[in-house]
């Protein structure tokens, strides 16, 4: 969240990479760990990925914790639900955080604040120990919203969409990568130190919330809130204001755009997260494959993200290049939508070999739909982009556990028509995606405004002539002005701004 | 030719299929008497205590029943109780399938009597009831024949073992110690963070 006060001394920073006015970066190179924009990237994406690793390392070994732990089916699943649950309430104080405090602190808080329950589920002795550091562990989830906030204030709207779906999707990696690092790090244990299984799976934890609290330092002592600097330090020099939480919170909660993107990325991201809690049991006791079989299938469901989710960020920016937002709104809504016609077809087919190749054309266009929903984030909102992050966030996790409550608990389903009845409903809670409308840019069926409604408009609506006066609007003219470039290749009436490498704008608006 | 491929294939088909369905349970005979004795009123502590099993044929039986057991394996199985809500433990009748005796106590060769065995509980045996089986394999080692230590309903003689907990002191201490310290740098985090604005504001 930036508002600067254009101060007469502002020196020209010069950054590694081509810049925007808001001094965010136009070009996205993965490898670099260039200071501040790409290392943003690598720390965000890192951190989020040790926290997946960290909520989800219990259900590989749950055939040793169930038996050490003396769990029933019906713990197993509470626990299961309490690990999504937690990061719903979470990922909207993420959101409220991020606005106010900046994502470095707000994650690395976070972060720091979650691994005390890591660490603790190594001396959880009973299933009501177990649920509670699953909920809490599950928490650590909400640093998504920091990382979707970091990318969107480090790079400009030509390349947000690939950057969130980068961060976004080898973060997700993690839930898949645990079901194979974690029985690796068990079966180290067990036969280098030569403790028992039922010690062994404790002292394995401690390496997922070790990796989880280095992370953390890593952010604060590497990371950086915004190009131009960490907010408090940019708060105290004046040069950018503390915002009024409650105004922020109101202008969040008002959009309506928030709202749908939270239903809609609850069925993508939330069925996401809700096959990664069933598919292993799926896969084991429909087709009898073994266990360490059936993990395997459930990693490679969760590792797809590698280049599925980002592969729908920069879809996202491919249609927005030519088609504006239109074009992003239009994808969104066809691949999830693909999605589910896909999750009906998982539940339908009766052998193992059909049922793993649905499965992985499944993933990836649910994960690709989560890219493409960051795409469309960013623009929902300037000075609430926390909250709506978030508020979209909470969305997924919210229908992650609606969907194992209704579908994936008790025996009133099998788990193959609790898969089809979870697609059903993936296609209908996409459909609210045809009534997204931006008046400056248009909706799926309809163009901009015919008012001529222009993207300073939008965004300066947020703020009350009050605010105005005193200038706190300035960093939202600037977003206009860079997002021009969602009206696609339609020639709109004002020229693309031109991109200069030093941070000063090229004129002053006011 | 193309007969000798259709028979080594059909034959390997056969093979498959064969394999890949066990015997059933309600096929077997209950011709062995299994018998347990351990400590008596209390539970069973896993790591610690000892069951004694002893196993026979029970000569009731028609001579001649036992003539192709080759092997004797006693297993540790889960009653009924320990079951319910756990599909992991399930009992099926298909014996490839049921997970009703995970645990291994003794592989013997037959012999129709004077048999018995001393376990110590192993340290990796879940808390739960149980009852004692032997079954009795053929040279072709499939399940011919079994005996239990409980009645048919599984609810007679059943007794109860005790896990390990797995946590040790070491591992208590570790746990509390790393999570103090994170929250504990946390605060040393905002503290640094205070004091660098204040710097750079004098500056």
């Amino acid at each position: 969240m930036e508002i600067e006060h254009i101060s007469m001394d502002s020196n020209p920073k010069s950054f590694p990479l081509p810049v925007d006015s808001e001094n965010k970066a136009t070009e996205f190179r993965v490898y670099s760990i260039s200071a501040p924009h790409m290392r943003s990237f690598q720390l965000s994406w890192i951190s989020f990925f040790a926290c997946f690793v960290s909520t989800f390392a219990a259900p590989p070994l749950l055939p040793i914790i169930r038996d050490n732990l003396n769990l029933t089916s019906t713990d197993i699943g509470n626990a299961g639900i309490a690990a999504v649950s937690g990061a719903v309430f979470a990922r909207i104080a993420m959101g409220t955080a991020c606005d106010l405090f900046g994502p470095r602190l707000a994650s690395a808080s976070l972060i720091l604040l979650t691994s005390p329950a890591v660490f603790c589920t190594s001396i959880s002795n009973s299933s009501a120990s177990f649920l509670l550091v699953r909920f809490f562990t599950g928490f650590s989830l909400a640093t998504f919203v920091s990382t979707q906030f970091w990318m969107s204030s480090m790079f400009s709207g030509n390349v947000v969409a690939t950057a969130n779906g980068i961060a976004g999707g080898w973060g997700n990696l993690g839930g898949g990568a645990t079901q194979l690092i974690m029985p690796l790090v068990f079966s180290l244990i067990r036969d280098s130190i030569g403790v028992t299984k039922f010690t062994a799976w404790r002292i394995s934890f401690f390496i997922p919330a070790i990796f989880q609290t280095l992370s953390a330092y890593a952010i604060f002592f590497l990371g950086q809130d915004l190009p131009d600097g960490n907010y408090k330090k940019l708060q105290k020099s004046g040069e950018k204001h503390k915002d009024n939480f409650q105004k922020v919170f109101y202008n969040a909660i008002s959009n309506y755009r928030g709202w749908i993107l939270a239903l809609t990325y609850g069925y993508c991201f939330g069925v996401e997260l809700t096959v990664d809690n069933i598919i292993a049991q799926y896969f084991f006791d429909r087709f009898n494959v073994n266990l360490h079989t059936a993990g395997t299938i459930a990693a490679s469901f969760g590792l797809a993200n590698v280049f599925s989710r980002p592969g729908g960020g920069i879809l996202s920016d491919i249609m927005a290049k030519r088609f504006g937002m239109r074009g992003r709104i239009w994808t969104l809504w066809v691949v999830q939508t693909i999605g589910g016609l896909l999750c009906i077809l998982l539940g339908r087919v009766g052998s193992l070999g059909a049922s793993v190749a649905v499965m992985l054309v499944f993933s990836v266009f649910v994960q690709a739909a989560c890219g493409l929903t960051f795409g469309v984030v960013p623009f929902v909102s300037r000075r609430s982009l926390g909250i709506i992050s978030g508020m979209t966030g909470a969305g997924g996790n919210v229908g992650a556990v609606i969907t194992q409550l209704i579908f994936f608990r008790g025996s009133r389903y099998s788990t193959e028509t609790g898969i089809t009845l979870m697609g059903v409903m993936i296609i209908c809670c996409t459909l609210p995606i045809l009534l997204i409308y931006f008046p400056q840019w248009g909706g799926m069926f309809f163009g901009p405004s015919s008012k001529g409604i222009s993207e300073e408009d939008y965004y300066i609506s947020e703020w009350n002539s009050t605010e105005k006066e005193k200038g706190f609007h300035q960093a939202s003219l600037k977003f206009a002005d860079n997002s021009r470039g969602e009206r696609g290749k339609r020639i709109g009436s004002a020229p693309t701004p031109p991109i200069h490498h030093h941070g000063t704008p090229s004129n002053a608006s006011v | 030719m193309a007969g000798r491929a259709f028979f080594v294939s059909s034959l390997v088909l056969a093979f498959l299929v064969a394999s890949s369905y066990g015997v059933n349970f309600s096929s077997l005979k209950r011709t062995l008497l299994v018998t347990t004795s351990h400590a008596s009123g209390r539970v069973l502590k896993a790591g610690e205590d000892q069951i004694t099993v002893t196993w026979a044929y029970n000569t009731t039986f028609s001579q001649g029943t036992d003539s192709n057991y080759k092997t004797i394996k006693v297993k540790l199985c889960y009653a009924p109780i320990s079951q319910v809500d756990r599909a992991w433990r399930k009992t099926q009748d298909d014996l490839q399938k049921d997970k009703t005796c995970q645990f291994k106590i003794i592989n013997k060769a037959y012999s129709p009597s004077n048999n018995s065995f001393s376990w110590t509980i192993e340290r990796d045996i879940p808390t739960a009831t149980y009852f004692v089986r032997a079954y009795a394999y053929n040279s072709a080692d499939e399940e011919v024949a079994f005996g239990q230590s409980t009645d048919e309903h599984k609810t007679a003689n059943l007794f109860q073992i005790q896990a390990i907990s797995g946590r040790h002191t070491s591992l208590d201490i570790a746990a509390a110690a790393f999570s103090a310290f994170s929250v504990v740098s946390l605060f040393g985090f905002f503290y640094l963070e205070k004091r660098k604005a204040k710097a750079s504001q004098q500056k």
